[in-house]
């Protein structure tokens, strides 16, 4: 077990964000977390990063508790991250946003050089993870100057460049269109390894579906399933989850042809769409 | 002994008055725009100076009696130094918006260099005698000493806070200005003219330092070009204190620094064997200053900052 | 090769020798002008090490000015009658430097955590506080009235009392310390200034304890304003509160401003500006102020940049210079 969450909860003042989570990760696979608006899925992240406090609970690495530690600690036990809102240095290139991400983490290294990587060495590292992503050719562009699909790939990249065990992945597909997030899927999928566990928060459910070992579903910060994507596919709480009760589904239905009536409302219109 | 407490409060309320006034155009400024306009402790110091100008231009003109002279030099100088405010904003700091919260504040200060040596190389660096406004009188208040000058500080001071929070709170301009400060995308959004906002602040707050520094000058019965910079530096502090964006706040921290550096200094000789002396009271301002940041940043009234925020992308 | 190259090459070395020729030069102009250009390497000095604090780390220090103070009050402390101590030049340089450093964590630590602007105030504030506090802490300093007939300097055997002797060893200070912070900027702790720059929440999320790359960046630039301080202590073999006004710190920012933040480059030519403005228009002398401050004011809302383009920095003349030489020639 690399990564748990033991009985977490989350207050913001009065609002219950999260309630007694508990979750474990492990390496070795592709996690999802998945769930309506406002279910709580950014929270998680940014709790085990340590964005966020947790009112009550332990979020553990191993056998460490991450979540009284600074934020650059956590990521220094091996916790890395993309952001939903994209965070990159715009001013920097391409090369150097990877480049930072080998800064000597403590004293010790800095001033001994022990287990401080050469310039060359990280370099090398740099330029094999540029091509892994195939960001080779905008290797000395400036960030800020790549189009939105190749922004979200550094993004990406920056979160696997140092090899670290926990990557969290905040809506990497988010403001993709299909094919983007299709190439997306595949190359988050072409990433699992043995020794890392990578965990998604995504609301496109054919990414999700498709490259997931087991997802974890939340409706207002409660678990609500969790399992293999066919498990959850026809799970009846979440699709009353998603998509609402039957009842509710009559309803809405009743109140589009209404107002169809009226004038110019589709006929689909109503029923959600995932 | 309580005599002399007596005396030293009254003067504590007014200094606090003073500060409360400037402290309202920091925090204003500070609500609508999130930025220290570092150059209004100069509308302070412009106040005076052109409230002597025209009055004595009037007193020279004739035909009026003096109190209607100075009765329209200081509405007079209100709207002038109002209008350089909304000016200054307009040239210096809007074109800035994008860039950040550094370029505006630098701009600040530069404009508040410029304005402070405009004075100095017009009217000359040494303190100028102020006509006083009102004869001041000492009244014996429970056996202290007490001015007219200070008094009518004071009520002055506090008409202004209460005229002020009433059309704030109470007037459509008023709710713009409280509207913009709450969330400029959503009250454009709304339909509030947020720019108008903007230049109202800018001409509220300043036509109030200006009306501080003429109560100050009035007071002390000198001017000169300095004398913004550090009332500036401690005004801003009682914003801070108070909470800045919070108008009540301001009012609160400006009674509140007046009494802390009245008292703090009136009892510093005696608490440090005579080592530490009175001339330290500008010191007295920046500590509290640098306490607050430290400890309190959000100051008493002030808008806590939630987690939310804290993950914020950068400084400025 | 090509001829094109040929002339090329000598073009390039025509123009490094006219470099060289020119700063050699500077000696033998009268002594006023030698004067000037002293003040315009102290200040590259003091600009190139705040840079490292605004244009490097992003943190907006407006009371600079103490650490030059700390430097050259040290200075007279330990070379001169006052208590008669009587260190080398070099020495006090290096303690000089030292307090510096120290002075900067010492203020940089609590200060960290603030936002861009309170920040700014509370600097301000502390260098302040550092005048008032050397004008009235009479028994060690002297007070207002400064301290005089401070030692004078002497590196290795040779005596330092000309402004020509100042100017060969600014002019060397001045390359080592630019040599430096480029270096500097282009390793990983450049790298990760930037990204702070940019990005600090970022920053942390990448494992890099920012309060440590914000206090390296404070230390460097004070230390760097400390050692400057000891300089103009052992030039001017006089010291008082009236050197170390906000003035002084914000003419420094004032020159990385218009230099352009984080540009070495930029930052000598602002430096040549504003140190020979006020000496083209003393005339004017009581204008400075003024003119600094409309100066600023244009600057920023014109070209917030700064008015050397951030592209036009040391790189980019290396860059160019190194294609120059190597690139083939044309057919």
């Amino acid at each position: 077990m690399a990564l748990a969450l033991e009985n977490v909860s989350k207050h913001f003042g009065s609002l219950v964000a999260i309630r007694n989570l508990s979750l474990s990760f492990d390496v070795g696979s592709i996690y999802s977390i998945i769930g309506p608006n406002g279910a709580g899925k950014s929270t998680v992240v940014n709790m085990i990063a340590g964005s966020y406090s947790v009112t009550s609970g332990t979020i553990r690495l191993g056998a460490t508790a991450l979540n009284r530690l600074p934020k650059h600690r956590i990521a220094q036990l091996g916790v890395s991250r993309t952001y939903q809102n994209l965070r990159l240095f715009d001013g920097m290139t391409v090369l150097e946003n990877l480049e930072v991400c080998f800064f000597p983490q403590s004293w010790l290294t800095f001033l001994t050089g022990a287990k401080r990587l050469s310039k060359a060495e990280r370099l090398d590292i740099c330029h094999a993870c540029l091509a892994e992503f195939h960001l080779s050719d905008v290797a000395d562009v400036l960030a800020g100057d790549l189009p939105y699909g190749r922004q979200k790939i550094l993004e990406l990249a920056r979160a696997f460049v140092t090899q670290a065990p926990i990557v969290l992945l905040d809506e990497p597909a988010a403001g993709l269109n299909h094919t983007e997030t299709k190439d997306m899927a595949a190359m988050i999928a072409g990433l699992k390894r043995e020794d890392r566990a990578i965990i998604l928060v995504e609301h496109d459910m054919d990414m999700v579906m498709s490259i997931s070992d087991r997802i974890d579903v939340l409706n207002y910060g409660e678990l609500l399933c969790s399992g293999t994507p066919d498990l959850v596919r026809t799970n009846e709480r979440v699709q009353e989850a998603y998509l609402g009760t039957t009842e509710e589904l009559d309803d809405i239905r009743k109140l589009a042809q209404s107002r169809r009536a009226q004038g110019g409302l589709r006929a689909n219109a109503g029923i959600v769409r995932h | 002994m309580f005599d002399y407490f007596l005396q030293q409060l009254i003067f504590a309320l007014a200094i606090g008055a003073i500060y409360g006034l400037i402290a309202l155009g920091y925090t204003m400024v500070y609500g609508v725009m999130r930025l220290i306009n570092f150059a209004h402790g100069e509308f302070f110091m412009l106040g005076p100076y052109i409230y002597t100008f025209l009055f004595s231009g009037l007193l020279g003109l004739g035909g009026l009696a003096p109190v209607l002279d100075s009765a329209i030099a200081i509405v007079a100088s209100f709207v002038i130094v109002g209008l350089l405010g909304v000016a200054i904003e307009r040239f210096a700091y809007r074109p800035l918006r994008a860039y950040g919260r550094l370029a505006p504040m630098l701009s600040a200060l530069g404009m508040s260099i410029v304005l402070q040596s405009a004075v100095r190389v017009t009217v000359g660096p040494q303190p100028v005698h102020f006509p006083a406004i009102v004869e001041s009188t000492p009244i014996d208040a429970l056996g202290g000493m007490v001015t007219t000058v200070q008094l009518g500080i004071l009520a002055a001071a506090v008409l202004l806070m209460v005229g002020l929070t009433l059309f704030v709170n109470g007037t459509r301009l008023g709710i713009w200005i409280r509207a913009a400060s709450e969330s400029w995308t959503t009250s454009s959004l709304l339909g509030i003219r947020v720019n108008r906002a903007v230049s109202l602040v800018f001409f509220i707050g300043p036509g109030l330092g200006a009306m501080a520094g003429i109560m100050y000058a009035s007071y002390y019965g000198i001017m000169q070009p300095t004398m913004g910079s550090v009332i500036g530096l401690k005004a801003f502090t009682a914003a801070i204190l108070g909470g800045i964006g919070s108008i009540p706040g301001a009012m609160l921290g400006g009674f509140l620094l007046g009494a802390i550096e009245v008292f703090g200094t009136a009892f510093l000789p005696i608490l440090s064997f005579g080592y530490i002396g009175t001339e330290y009271r500008d010191v007295f301002a920046f500590a509290v200053l640098i306490l607050v940041l430290l400890f309190k940043p959000a100051g008493l009234l002030g808008e806590t900052v939630s987690e939310e925020t804290t993950v914020a992308k950068k400084d400025y | 090769m090509g001829n094109s190259v040929i002339v090329r090459r000598l073009g390039l070395l025509a123009v490094l020798a006219l470099c060289v020729v020119l700063l050699a030069l500077v000696p033998y102009l009268p002594s006023y002008y030698v004067r000037v250009a002293d003040s315009i390497l102290v200040y590259i000095i003091l600009a190139v090490g705040l840079n490292l604090v605004v244009g490097y780390a992003g943190l907006l220090d407006l009371g600079f000015i103490a650490f030059y103070a700390v430097g050259a009050y040290a200075y007279a402390l330990l070379a001169s009658g006052q208590f008669d101590i009587h260190l080398p030049f070099i020495v006090v340089l290096f303690i000089g430097a030292a307090a510096g450093a120290i002075a900067g964590v010492l203020l940089g630590f609590p200060v960290l955590k603030l936002r861009g602007d309170y920040l700014a105030i509370v600097t301000l504030s502390f260098g302040e506080i550092i005048r008032i506090a050397i004008n009235n802490a009479d028994d060690l300093t002297n007070g207002p009235q400064g301290i005089a007939g401070l030692d004078r300097a002497s590196l290795f055997g040779l005596p330092l009392t000309s402004p020509v002797h100042f100017y060969w060893l600014l002019l060397v200070l001045t390359v080592i310390v630019c040599a430096g912070v480029y270096y500097m900027e282009r390793s990983i702790l450049g790298k990760a200034w930037r990204a702070l720059r940019e990005d600090q929440d970022v920053v942390r999320g990448l494992g890099i304890n920012t309060t440590t790359l914000k206090l390296l960046a404070f230390a460097l630039s004070a230390a760097i304003g400390g050692a400057g301080g000891v300089i103009f202590g052992a030039f001017q073999r006089f010291v008082s509160p009236e050197s170390f006004t906000f003035q002084e710190s914000l003419l420094v920012v004032l020159i990385i401003i218009i230099g352009g933040v984080g540009n070495i480059v930029g930052v000598i030519a602002g430096a040549v500006v504003l140190v020979i403005l006020p000496e083209i228009l003393h005339f004017a002398a009581q204008y400075r102020l003024l003119i600094y401050g409309v100066v600023l004011v244009t600057v920023i809302v014109l070209r917030p940049g700064g008015l050397v383009s951030p592209r036009f920095n040391l790189g980019f003349i290396i860059r160019k210079v190194r294609t120059l030489w190597l690139s083939p020639s044309k057919t």
